[in-house]
């Protein structure tokens, strides 16, 4: 009761307002201080704000260069004028604020955020302004504020330390005033420092600013335009495509195998072979053993296929530059067919047995620099988007082989016995038991690798397969920075594309029953409270 | 009808057997438990007829489609499979799946329609007494005793002539495992099924079984009987110990009230004038007897020396009174009642409370030394 009175804005508002600082500065979060101040009138917070204002214009009518107010004038109208714009800018960003945090579902009201805000504005708001007016006055250079072993670098280090610790505060504040959880007020600030930074690359462009956000803006419009960009684009995207789609189904296949108990041999279990001697056939007829001519025929063949259809392809003809790769290389094919059906028979034979072995040689192929790997396959594949393909599906087949390994294994035995005691087969158990039951687990694996794959394509244009990767090397070997950042830019914004919407994907496969279970880990805070 | 013939498992690689030259025979619409210390091979045995696991020696039999008995390891394990209804200790619902789909398994390996399927499974909800709400839940919106009852709904979708229970009860609280006891008994009494049921709780084998079968650590039979002759004639030292020293106590849960009670006791009606019925207590020697009114309900009773030289009717010196037990109830819970409530007598009631008849402790006692001549006489140490 005794607190309430003392806060009262009109009899004491000067040790009130100092008091309330250091209560901010002192106790963050949880203190009743706080709490009760968000009730207070708003004329604290005007006052407060205005406090601040008197700072700025100070500031500015000495040092003749101020940070919102850059026009020449009077000192009583510099004054003036910077007064108004720190108060009138508190109030406009802190309202931007308020309906982004009303948006996100916040529930307190303006009057007591503003006045919140002010109380931690005011404080850090004085100290930064006193650290940059002090660093003048001593004359330091602010282009290596963070260099530590400089003094304007500790100085740039205070600063930053002081604008984490005012960051920290405002959370605290809107979490108090709004009663929001603490994500979404870090939520909200980042929204509204988007917002800024959006407002103000517009500017750019309509000041026609040569900044480097203009620069790429200009340089993307261009590549686009010629046709060059597109064509990276779909290289890339076809490319991850292509291995994804090959590894998910290697991938899997082996996984499952690896959980099965082994098979004894029979003659039964030959048939699975016929592909292995189908792919023999290919090899050996198209390695010279039958003469060089149908080598020769097929890569001809598909050479002018090639070119046809990607002169009227568009869309699909970066596909069919993939496609006519992996076709024009009839000999390796029959190789890596060859390879791949005999793995596949020796885990069918060896089932859980090799589990270990060959979730380690996964593991190992991982660890290879993809450079090192790209290089190791020039020899038996050549350069261009065969050899990117393959070494993309082997450095996709880990994480998919594992998750569907580990996710088949952690279905419940007892739901494994149930199905197989009512009468399932193994087939049945495993397409309608197993699999649906560890999805979830096989699409993380599979977007773990999609998202890595994005990043690898890239590299891949080092081996002359046409990406996004493109832009980065050429960028750096011509030390052009548009260029680089665009071409990084680009696969960024992919690879944040690709996790986004195969976490939709893995939601939608993700069994009702298995949701729930998740659900508390899911709610799992950014800040505890 | 399932038929063990000198069955023996040995799992790879151990040199004692699972299960040792097992031989038993569970008649048709009987219930069998497999009962034994943890390690006794009872899951295997349960296991070995629908061929989870498979009998390293001799043969089990059950019934095809017309009724002949084939040896389970001629017949395809996945169409025996779908024959026999299978419910497992921890449910082993399909999380992923809604109840109905939970339900519709087995009739859908087997190709029903939908329409049949979706019939059978209303049905068997209402059999279950749960509503046909349930139908589109999902297993973890369920409670535990929900679960299982939907776990032996499963199992019982195809209407299989056998089913194998690997302790359906086991992770259930007592009061819910009771319930669920007594609903699948009451099923049971219409299905007659031939079941096959595992348990390490000698309490359950005794309410739930038919007959028992008692194995023992390396799989071997050491007494297969009805619960009665188990204890009242325990074959060997093991079973006498694994049946525990309270076998006297758990005889009287396989006895009914009805088996030994008077049923035709003295009764007295309320109109009844005093000393007419102070008169006939007095001839038959009796300190007190039970009123009932004109419907032929339980009202009281009444004292004898409270109606020596009195005028008027019985109605006007009996004391009231709701001490009847329900005709069904077991001996053990009957006695446990009068000795709570310091009664030597009580009233047996059907579920109207009509009277049917009555108990005293005096009967319960000679019913235990009967069994007991019948036994061996070491009963008495204990």
């Amino acid at each position: 009761m005794a607190r309430e009175r003392h806060f009262e804005p009109t009899s004491a508002f000067l040790p009130d307002l100092i008091n309330g600082w250091v209560q901010v500065l002192t106790r963050p979060g949880q203190n009743e201080y706080l709490v009760q101040h968000a009730r207070s009138n708003p004329l604290t917070s005007f006052l407060g704000v205005s406090t601040f204002g008197l700072l700025v214009s100070l500031y500015a009518a000495t040092d003749g260069s101020p940070p919102f107010y850059a026009a020449q004038g009077s000192t009583p109208a510099v004054f003036l004028i910077t007064f108004f714009l720190a108060a009138a800018g508190f109030y406009l960003s802190n309202f931007l604020l308020y309906l982004v945090l009303k948006i996100s579902g916040g529930s307190g009201n303006y009057t007591s955020q503003s006045n919140l805000l002010s109380l931690v504005l005011v404080p850090f708001g004085s100290i930064l302004l006193l650290v940059f007016f002090t660093g003048r006055v001593f004359g330091l250079e602010w282009g290596d504020a963070f260099n530590p072993l400089s003094l304007s670098g500790l100085v740039g280090a205070l600063v930053f330390l002081l604008a984490a610790y005012a960051l920290y505060q405002v959370v605290q504040c809107l979490k108090i005033v709004h009663q929001v959880r603490a994500v979404s007020a870090v939520y909200a600030l980042l929204a509204l420092a988007g917002a800024g930074a959006l407002l103000r690359a517009a500017l750019m462009f309509v000041n026609q600013e040569d900044t480097l956000i203009t620069r790429l803006w200009t340089f993307f419009v261009q590549q686009w335009n010629s046709g060059i960009m597109p064509r990276a684009i779909l290289g890339h995207f076809w490319l991850v495509l292509f291995s994804i789609v090959v590894a998910v189904l290697v991938g899997i296949v082996f996984g499952v195998l690896i959980t099965l108990p082994a098979h004894r041999p029979r003659a039964a279990n030959l048939v699975l072979l016929i592909p292995f001697v189908l792919f023999f056939i290919l090899w050996a007829a198209t390695s010279g053993w039958f003469g060089p001519d149908a080598a020769a025929q097929i890569d001809s063949t598909t050479r002018s296929w090639e070119r046809i259809l990607r002169n009227t392809g568009g869309f699909f003809g970066e596909l069919l530059v993939i496609l006519g790769a992996v076709v024009r290389k009839p000999a390796a094919i029959g190789m890596i067919g060859m390879g791949w059906t005999a793995i596949f028979y020796l885990l069918y034979l060896f089932g859980d047995r090799a589990s270990a072995l060959t979730l380690y040689i996964a593991g190992i192929i991982l660890t290879i620099p993809s450079i090192a790997l790209f290089g190791v396959l020039i020899p038996p594949l050549g350069v261009g988007a065969f050899n990117a393909a393959f070494a993309l599906i082997l450095y996709a087949q880990l994480p998919i082989l594992r998750n569907t390994y580990t996710g088949i294994m952690e279905v419940e035995p007892e739901i494994v016995e149930a199905g197989r005691g009512m009468g399932m087969t193994e087939l049945q158990l495993l397409l309608r038991v197993k699999l649906p039951l560890a999805a979830p687990v096989i699409m993380t694996g599979i977007r773990v690798s999609c998202v890595m794959l994005v990043g690898i394509a890239a590299i891949a244009a080092y081996i002359g397969a046409f990406t996004l990767g493109e832009y980065i090397f050429t960028g750096i070997s011509r030390a052009q920075e548009v260029r680089y950042i665009t071409g990084a830019l680009i696969v960024a914004v992919f690879a944040l594309a690709v996790d986004y919407l195969l976490g939709w994907v893995q939601e939608r496969v993700t069994p009702l029953a298995l949701k729930e279970r998740h659900k508390k880990q899911k709610d799992t805070e950014l800040f505890s409270e | 009808m399932i038929k063990f013939e000198n069955v023996t498992k040995i799992y790879p690689g151990l040199a004692k057997p699972a299960v040792d030259s097992l031989s038993f025979t569970v008649p048709s619409g009987e219930i069998c438990t497999l009962v034994g210390p943890s390690g006794c091979g009872k899951t295997t045995t349960l296991k070995m007829v629908n061929r989870l696991i498979e009998p390293t020696q001799g043969a089990i039999y059950v019934p095809n489609g017309n009724g002949d008995l084939v040896n389970v390891m001629e017949v395809n394990p996945i169409q025996l499979r779908r024959k026999i209804g299978y419910v497992i200790q921890q449910i082993g619902l399909f999380p992923h799946w809604t109840i109905f789909e939970n339900i519709a398994t087995v009739p859908r390996l087997l190709g029903w329609d939908n329409d049949r399927i979706r019939r059978r499974a209303e049905e068997l909800l209402e059999m279950m007494n749960m509503s046909p709400e349930y139908m589109d839940r999902y297993p973890h919106e369920l409670s535990g005793g929900q679960r299982q009852r939907i776990g032996v709904a499963r199992a019982l979708a195809v209407d299989p002539p056998i089913m194998l229970m690997d302790e359906p009860f086991g992770a259930i609280d007592p009061i819910n495992r009771n319930l669920l006891q007594n609903e699948f008994l009451r099923l049971q009494k219409e299905m007659k099924k031939t079941v096959l049921f595992v348990t390490h709780d000698i309490d359950e084998a005794i309410k739930m079984s038919d007959r028992i079968c008692i194995m023992n650590v390396g799989g071997r039979l050491e007494q297969y009987d009805t619960p009665a002759a188990i204890l009242s004639n325990p074959a060997n030292e093991f079973v006498e110990n694994f049946v525990g020293a309270d076998r006297a106590l758990k005889q009287l849960n396989l006895i009914r009230v009805e088996e030994i009670m008077d049923t035709a006791p003295v009764l007295l009606q309320l109109d009844q004038p005093a000393a007419e019925a102070w008169a006939l207590l007095r001839e038959r020697e009796l300190r007190s007897a039970f009123v009932v009114g004109p419907d032929g309900r339980l009202r009281g009773y009444v004292v004898r020396r409270e109606l020596r030289d009195k005028t008027g009717t019985v109605g006007d010196y009996f004391t009231r009174a709701d001490m009847g037990i329900e005709i069904s109830t077991t001996l053990r819970d009957a006695l446990s009642e009068m000795l709570a409530m310091d009664y030597n007598t009580v009233c047996i009631v059907d579920n109207h409370n009509r009277v049917q008849g009555m108990l005293s402790i005096e009967m319960i006692q000679k019913k235990i030394a009967e069994s007991n001549v019948n036994g061996d006489d070491q009963e008495n140490g204990a």
